[in-house]
């Protein structure tokens, strides 16, 4: 068994494994559970204008941000992430089944935190509020992202490459992760098995994270194993029907305004807000922070 | 929850996870280390006697001098890292990008990217096509691949660093003589 996990891997195969996974799991699993819950939406009578609009505005917000994604990497992060790895990085890590899979879980904790982040302080919560302002909970809702939700998973991932993984194998895993939490977006699938729940993620426990319930709020943080959430203090289960979207709704399906209105929040309270320092603080202290005065 | 605490199990889990993977790694590194001396040796048989003798000798000074060098060299292990080698034959016209890497006592290079004339670029299987055997951080004596009419050679081959970034990777083999300039990506 150790054997078989040490043994060195081709690069070649691995690429071509994360390619069914990550690259083609949208044809063979994503459209066609997303075509599976317009079906369920039109057989329940709530398929309307404003979740056809919402749908098609998420993917909107997803080209905005994949833009965003590619001119950074090629502009600076790939560069970072070799720079990083070839002088400031631990003894670098051969390919092989335990490098993948640590890799993975490891990918997997750092999205735990950058996702704790996005939630509690001012800039992070300004472009992730993009993903939680839809009154939906599907698929589409997924792929709908904020102006700076490519930026900051860079701060965690860039451990990662430090301690030694590739960095193709960092964004490899990250990506994984992404698509592992595509598929919890969903109504269709209730509760499962209890040792199920008690390791992974599952749809209940991310439909309980896109609550507006207030004892829902920042909870359910993992991607793909909820363990993190148990062992840092985070996790709630699914008991109240959960109310989607967030406090201050937004009410809107332009892609425009739903893709900018966290940053014009934030915008707006700092202009709000008294004093330079105050106007800094409101960016890296909890949402709901206000000076004292 | 308090923040130490997050601190702790956080670190934890990182330690736990990185570890295991740094154990293995090294664990497979050792082994790879041993079948690789022995196929070195084979590599070896092929040689004049004189050449394998002196390979040999060398060997011998090499195990007792770098007897348990794991750990970073810094005269000699900034060789580690990514090179750029540029060819113009008629086989091949572009540039391989090499991994050099510290396995037990010697470095090994690896192919990682191929480039096409266009600036194309193509990951590559890795393959070990280059063993530095002995490196003194100035110069240094290994094995190199090289593929030529569809058939491989393991020859003797030099290593003169011209400066930190970039060596001079010389051979010849019965008459078959080049120089290569290995520049650091």
């Amino acid at each position: 068994m150790i054997e078989f996990l040490s043994k060195q891997l081709d690069w070649v195969d691995v690429n071509y494994w994360f390619y069914l996974i990550n690259d083609l799991s949208l044809l063979y699993i994503i459209i066609p559970f997303f075509v599976l819950e317009l079906i369920r939406y039109a057989w329940q009578k709530r398929l309307n204008k404003n979740l056809v609009f919402d749908s098609i505005a998420n993917i909107i917000t997803f080209g905005a941000f994949l833009i965003i994604e590619i001119i950074l990497g090629v502009l600076a992060v790939t560069k970072l992430y070799y720079w990083l790895y070839n002088n400031a990085s631990l003894p670098h890590l051969e390919l092989n089944w335990v490098t993948i899979i640590s890799c993975i879980i490891l990918a997997d904790f750092a999205y735990y935190w950058e996702h704790r982040m996005m939630h509690r302080i001012g800039i992070g919560w300004a472009t992730h509020t993009v993903h939680h302002s839809s009154p939906h909970f599907n698929m589409s809702v997924a792929y709908r992202f904020g102006p700076l939700d490519a930026i900051m998973p860079i701060l965690f991932s860039l451990p990662l490459v430090m301690l030694g993984y590739d960095p193709i194998l960092v964004l490899l895993s990250e990506v994984f992760v992404q698509v592992f939490q595509t598929l919890l977006h969903t109504e269709i699938i209730g509760k499962l098995t209890r040792p199920v729940e008690f390791i992974f993620n599952t749809p209940s426990h991310h439909r309980v994270h896109h609550g507006s319930n207030r004892q829902y709020w920042d909870k359910n943080y993992a991607g793909i194993l909820i363990i993190w959430d148990r062992m840092l203090g985070t996790f709630e289960p699914e008991v109240e029907t959960v109310k989607y979207g967030i406090s201050e709704p937004l009410n809107s399906t332009n892609p425009i305004k739903v893709f900018f209105h966290g940053i014009t929040r934030l915008f707006k309270k700092i202009a709000g807000i008294e004093g330079f320092k105050n106007k800094l603080l409101v960016l890296i202290k909890p949402p709901d922070w206000m000076p004292k005065n | 929850m308090k923040n130490s605490t997050l601190l702790f199990r956080s670190i934890s889990v990182v330690i736990l996870l990185a570890g295991s993977a740094h154990l293995a790694s090294y664990a497979s590194q050792s082994s790879n280390h041993t079948s690789g001396t022995d196929l070195e040796k084979n590599t070896i048989s092929q040689f004049p006697e004189e050449k394998k003798q002196a390979i040999e000798n060398e060997d011998r000074n090499n195990e007792t001098s770098n007897a348990s060098t794991n750990y970073y060299n810094e005269e000699t292990d900034y060789i580690i890292g990514n090179w750029r080698v540029t060819y113009n034959s008629k086989e091949f016209r572009g540039a391989i990008v090499y991994t050099i890497k510290k396995e037990g006592n010697v470095f090994n290079a690896y192919t990682y990217q191929y480039e096409d004339e266009s600036g194309n670029s193509e990951r590559a299987k890795s393959t070990k096509t280059l063993v530095i055997k002995s490196f003194d951080g100035y110069k240094g004596k290994g094995i190199y691949t090289i593929e030529y009419k569809k058939q491989i050679y393991d020859i003797e081959c030099a290593i003169d660093m011209v400066d930190e970034n970039t060596f001079k990777l010389s051979y010849d083999y019965y008459g078959y003589s080049d120089v290569e300039t290995w520049k650091r990506q």
